[in-house]
C-alpha cells in the first residue's frame, strides 16, 4: 500500500481541540526511520499526537497519515504499527504470555504462531522467566516491558511508545532503553515520548519538542543544545572551600560571574557552556579544591523550553 | 477461482475467523475471572433448584388421586361421604341426617290465619304456642339447625302477655305455675297446643330408620373421568354424570336443553377442539394420573421457562455481564491494547457480544438440559423418560438465548452511549421488560407489550409449546370448562402473532425474526456510535 517514499508518520497541519481546550495546534511533521523522542512537559500534546496517530481521536483540522493511510477511518496501518499506551491498567488475571498471545491473535495469527511470537518478544524484552506469572504480580517495570512486548509481537515497522519509562526503577529503565535502542538499530521507526530530557538523550539524538500543543523544535538534540550553549548557563559545584575555588574561576574568560547559593556550594555563570566545561578540570586540579559533584541545573527540558520560547533560562 | 483469489479469500476469511476466535475466547475468559459472573450464574442455579424442589413436591401430590369437588369427604362426621349423602338427599352438614337416618315428615299445621287454634297428639312439633304436655322427649336432638328446645334448662315465664310484654327466644321454652309451657322452637312431645293468633305451629313425625352401608370415600374420587384422553378428537364419548351430583340438580349451564352434558366445539376440519362447554358438576374429577399430572407437569415447564428463564435470567444476566462489555474497557483504558490491533471497532463489538453469548448461552443450555433431564425422568407418564418434553425445553433455551442476545446488545449499546447513566437506564429498561412480560402473560394480544423484548420471547415459548404439545390448548380449555384450579391458562395461551394463519410455526418464525431484528438493530446502533467515538 505504501511505497518506500511514503513516510511512516506524516502529520500535516493537524490541530485537535477539546471544546475550548487546545490539545494540538497546527502541527506538521514527517518521520521515517530511526528513534525519535517526542519531548514536552505534561499537557504539551504528546498523548494527543499519539492518539491521533492511532486513530483514537479525529483531527479537528489537518490530516494524519500512517504509511499514507488515514488511521481514523482505516485500521489497515495497525498491521505495521505497535502502540504502547500510557494506560496503567492491565488484565491482571492474565499471564504475560496469555496477554501477548491473545493480542497477537488479533493480527490474524494462529494460536501456535501467536504463542511462538509471544515467547520470542517476551524473551526480547527480558521477561522470559516470568511469562507464566499473572500480570497482577508484575512490577511496574515488568508491566511496561510486557506492554512493549505486545506492541512488538507482529514485528511492526513503526513503534509508538507513550511514556514507556514513566514510573520505572533505574534497572527497568536501563533495560527498556536498550530495547528501544536495539529497535532503532534494526531500522524501525520508533516514536517515544517523555517529559524528561535526560531519558531521551540516552536513547536518541533526533527529537521533536512540543509545548502547549505547538511544535517547538524538530531535529538533532545536539544542534538544539548547541544553540542553548551560547546562552547564560549555570554550573553548580559542591566542594569543601567554595570561596577559594571561586577566585580561581573568576579569572577565567568564559566565566562571567560566581555566587554561593548554599553552604559548601559554588555556582558559576557562563555564556559558553562547552568552553566552561573544557576549562573545568584544569581549574579544579590547579586550585586543589576537593570537589564532590558537578551539576548542570539548566541542562533540562524546562530550560530548553524556556530558551526556545524566548524567555530567560 | 484462480489460485490468487483462493489465497486471498483464505487470508481474509481465516484471519477474520482467528480474530473473532481470539476476542470471543478472551471475553469468555475475562467474564470467567469476574466474581459477579459467578454470583449471577449461581443465583440462576439456585432459583432452578428451588423450583425443582417445588416441582418434586407437587408431582408427588398429583400421584395421589385427587378429589376436585370434595364429595369424598365426610364433612359432618356421620360416617357417610358427601357424595353418598347427596344421593339420599340428606344434609352433609348435619350429623344427625344420614342415609337411612329417617327424616321428618309434616302431618299438619296451624297457620297464622286458621280459625282453629288447638291441636293435640304425639308429634314432632315445630313452631310457637302454649303447650300442655303429657310426655316430653327430653333427649330429642332433631336437626342441628332447627332450634331444638332444651328442657333441662327451663325458666319461669315472665309476667305479662307474650308478644305484648315480652318476646320468646327461638329454641327456648318457659314454664308457668300450672306446669304448662310456652314453647318456641322444635321439640318432640305428646300433649296439646294452643297457638296465639297470627303465629304458626307445625307437627309431623320422623320416618323409620334403616341401615345403609356407607360407601368408601374412594368411590367419590375419579368418578367422572373425562372420556376423551386428549389426543384424538374422534374418541370423545358421551359424558356421564357418574356420581349423580349434576343430575340431582339437573344443571344445564350450557343452555342446550340437555342437563348434565358437555358440548365439544370442533373447528371446521373437525380435528381440533376450539371450545368446551360443560354443565356444572359433570366431569369434575378426571383421572388424575393422566390429566392433572400432565397438566401440572406442563404448567411447571411453561411457567419455569417464562418466569425463571426468560423474565428472570434473561433480564438480569445481561445487566451484570453485558452492560460493561465495551464500556468497562473504555473506562479502564484497557481498550487501547485491543484497538491498537488491526480490528474494526464494529467487529470488536460483535465479537465481544459473541463471547458473552457463548458463555451465557452455554450456561443456559446446560441449565435447560439439566432441568429437562430431571423433570422428564420424574414427570408423569408410563415411559421412563418423557422425550416429548425436550423440544419444549430446547425451545425455552433458544428463547432465553435470543433474549440474552437482544438485551446484551441493548445494554451494551446503552452502556456505550451513556457511560455514566447507562446502568440506570438499563435498570429502568429491565423493569419495563418485566412488567411487559407480565402483561404478555395476562393479555397476550394487547399492543403495548409488543414494544418489549420479553413479549416476543414469551410468544416464542407459546408457539413452541403448541408445536411440541398440540393438545395443550385442550388441556387449558378443559381446566377452564370443568373448573379445575390450574395455573396453566395464566402461564400459557395460544400464540398471537400467527399473521392470521393460526399456525404456531408462523408465530414462532415471526417472534424469532423480531428478536433478531432487535438484536441486530441494537448492535448496529452501538457500532455506529462506537465507530465515531473518540477514545481518550
Amino acid at each position: 500500500m505504501s511505497d518506500s517514499k511514503t513516510p511512516a508518520v506524516l502529520v500535516d497541519q493537524a490541530s485537535k481541540w477539546y471544546g475550548q481546550v487546545i490539545g494540538l495546534n497546527d502541527v506538521s511533521l514527517a518521520i521515517d526511520g530511526g528513534v525519535t523522542g517526542v519531548l514536552g512537559p505534561n499537557g504539551a500534546g504528546k498523548s494527543t499526537l499519539f492518539k491521533l496517530l492511532m486513530g483514537r481521536l479525529k483531527p479537528s483540522q489537518g490530516s494524519v497519515r500512517l504509511f499514507g493511510i488515514d488511521p481514523w477511518s482505516n485500521t489497515a496501518p495497525y498491521r505495521r504499527v505497535g502502540y504502547v499506551s500510557e494506560s496503567e491498567r492491565m488484565y491482571d488475571w492474565m499471564t504475560g504470555l496469555d496477554f501477548v498471545t491473545t493480542l497477537a491473535r488479533l493480527h490474524g495469527m494462529t494460536r501456535e504462531e501467536a504463542t511462538a511470537r509471544a515467547e520470542h518478544v517476551l524473551d526480547f524484552v527480558g521477561l522470559a522467566d516470568v511469562r507464566n506469572k499473572e500480570l497482577g504480580k508484575y512490577s511496574k517495570g515488568m508491566r511496561q516491558r510486557v506492554k512493549i512486548a505486545h506492541a512488538l509481537v507482529h514485528d511492526p515497522d513503526l513503534i509508538i511508545l507513550d511514556e514507556p519509562l514513566h514510573g520505572c526503577d533505574p534497572i527497568a529503565r536501563t533495560s527498556i532503553m536498550s530495547v528501544i535502542r536495539e529497535l532503532g538499530s534494526q531500522g524501525k521507526t520508533v516514536l517515544i515520548s517523555s517529559h524528561i530530557l535526560e531519558e531521551i538523550e540516552r536513547i536518541t539524538e533526533q527529537i521533536v519538542i512540543l509545548h502547549n500543543g505547538r511544535l517547538l523544535a524538530l531535529g538533532n538534540l545536539h544542534a538544539i543544545r548547541g544553540l542553548l550553549d551560547k546562552h547564560p548557563h549555570r554550573i553548580l559545584l559542591t566542594c569543601d572551600d567554595p570561596r577559594r575555588l571561586a577566585s580561581a574561576f573568576i579569572a577565567e574568560d568564559p566565566v562571567h560571574g560566581v555566587s554561593f547559593p548554599e553552604e559548601g556550594q559554588l555556582e558559576i555563570q557562563t555564556n559558553n557552556l562547552s568552553e566552561a566545561h573544557s576549562i573545568l578540570p584544569r581549574v579544579i586540579v590547579n586550585s586543589k579544591a576537593n570537589v564532590t559533584s558537578i551539576e548542570n541545573p539548566d541542562d533540562n527540558l524546562e530550560s530548553l523550553l524556556g530558551y526556545l520560547v524566548g524567555g530567560d533560562s | 477461482m484462480d489460485e490468487k483469489g483462493r489465497a486471498l479469500s483464505e487470508t481474509v476469511w481465516t484471519r477474520l475467523d482467528r480474530k473473532a476466535g481470539a476476542i470471543t475466547e478472551f471475553t469468555v475468559r475475562q467474564l470467567r475471572h469476574r466474581i459477579s459472573t459467578w454470583v449471577v450464574l449461581s443465583v440462576g442455579v439456585l432459583v432452578m433448584a428451588l423450583l425443582l424442589a417445588f416441582y418434586v413436591d407437587a408431582i408427588r401430590e398429583t400421584d395421589e388421586p385427587y378429589d376436585d369437588d370434595g364429595d369424598s369427604v365426610d364433612w359432618d362426621k356421620d360416617g357417610y361421604p358427601r357424595g353418598q349423602e347427596d344421593k339420599f338427599g340428606t344434609s352433609d352438614w348435619d350429623g344427625t341426617e344420614y342415609p337411612g337416618s329417617g327424616y321428618y315428615e309434616a302431618d299438619g299445621d296451624i297457620d297464622w290465619n286458621d280459625e282453629a287454634r288447638f291441636h293435640s297428639g304425639n308429634h314432632t312439633w315445630h313452631g310457637e304456642g302454649y303447650f300442655e304436655a303429657d310426655w316430653l322427649d327430653t333427649d330429642y336432638s332433631g336437626g342441628r339447625w332447627s332450634g331444638i328446645i332444651d328442657w333441662e334448662d327451663m325458666e319461669a315465664c315472665r309476667e305479662g302477655q307474650v308478644y305484648d310484654d315480652w318476646w320468646p327466644e327461638w329454641g327456648e321454652a318457659c314454664t308457668y305455675d300450672d306446669g304448662s309451657y310456652f314453647v318456641s322452637g322444635r321439640f318432640k312431645a305428646s300433649g296439646s297446643v294452643n297457638v296465639p293468633d297470627n303465629y304458626y305451629m307445625e307437627w309431623g313425625h320422623m320416618t323409620d330408620e334403616y341401615y345403609v352401608e356407607p360407601d368408601p370415600a374412594s368411590m367419590y374420587i375419579d368418578e367422572d373421568g373425562i372420556l376423551w384422553d386428549g389426543r384424538d378428537v374422534s374418541e370423545i364419548g358421551t359424558e356421564i354424570d357418574d356420581d349423580g351430583d349434576c343430575l340431582l340438580l339437573m344443571n344445564d349451564d350450557n343452555n342446550n336443553g340437555i342437563p348434565c352434558d358437555v358440548i365439544w366445539i370442533l373447528d371446521a376440519d373437525g380435528d381440533e377442539i376450539i371450545d368446551i362447554r360443560a354443565d356444572f358438576n359433570v366431569n369434575e374429577d378426571p383421572a388424575e394420573g393422566e390429566y392433572v399430572g400432565e397438566l401440572s407437569h406442563r404448567t411447571f415447564i411453561i411457567g419455569t421457562g417464562k418466569m425463571a428463564f426468560v423474565m428472570l435470567l434473561g433480564i438480569f444476566i445481561p445487566l451484570f455481564l453485558a452492560l460493561g462489555l465495551v464500556r468497562d474497557e473504555t473506562e479502564n483504558g484497557t481498550l487501547h491494547y485491543l484497538l491498537s490491533k488491526p480490528i474494526h471497532r464494529a467487529e470488536f463489538i460483535l465479537y465481544r457480544l459473541l463471547g458473552y453469548l457463548l458463555l451465557t448461552g452455554t450456561y443456559i443450555l446446560v441449565l435447560v438440559l439439566l432441568m429437562a433431564l430431571i423433570t422428564s425422568l420424574i414427570g408423569p407418564g408410563e415411559s421412563l423418560i418423557r422425550l416429548s418434553d425436550f423440544p419444549v425445553w430446547l425451545g425455552i433455551g433458544l428463547a432465553t438465548i435470543l433474549v440474552l442476545a437482544a438485551y446484551g446488545a441493548m445494554y451494551n449499546t446503552l452502556g456505550l452511549i451513556f457511560p455514566k447513566y447507562g446502568v440506570y437506564m438499563c435498570i429502568i429498561l429491565g423493569v419495563w421488560e418485566f412488567i411487559m412480560g407480565f402483561f404478555t402473560l395476562t393479555l397476550p394480544s394487547a399492543n403495548v407489550p409488543m414494544l418489549s423484548v420479553s413479549h416476543w420471547a414469551l410468544q416464542m415459548i407459546d408457539a413452541i409449546v403448541l408445536i411440541a404439545w398440540p393438545d395443550t390448548l385442550q388441556y387449558s380449555q378443559m381446566a377452564d370448562a370443568f373448573g379445575f384450579d390450574s395455573p396453566l391458562p395464566f402461564f400459557w395461551q395460544p400464540p398471537v402473532h400467527t399473521l392470521e394463519t393460526q399456525s404456531p410455526v408462523v408465530a414462532l418464525l415471526v417472534s424469532i425474526a423480531v428478536l433478531l431484528v432487535i438484536t441486530l438493530g441494537m448492535i448496529g446502533i452501538g457500532q455506529s456510535s462506537f465507530k465515531n467515538r473518540e477514545i481518550m
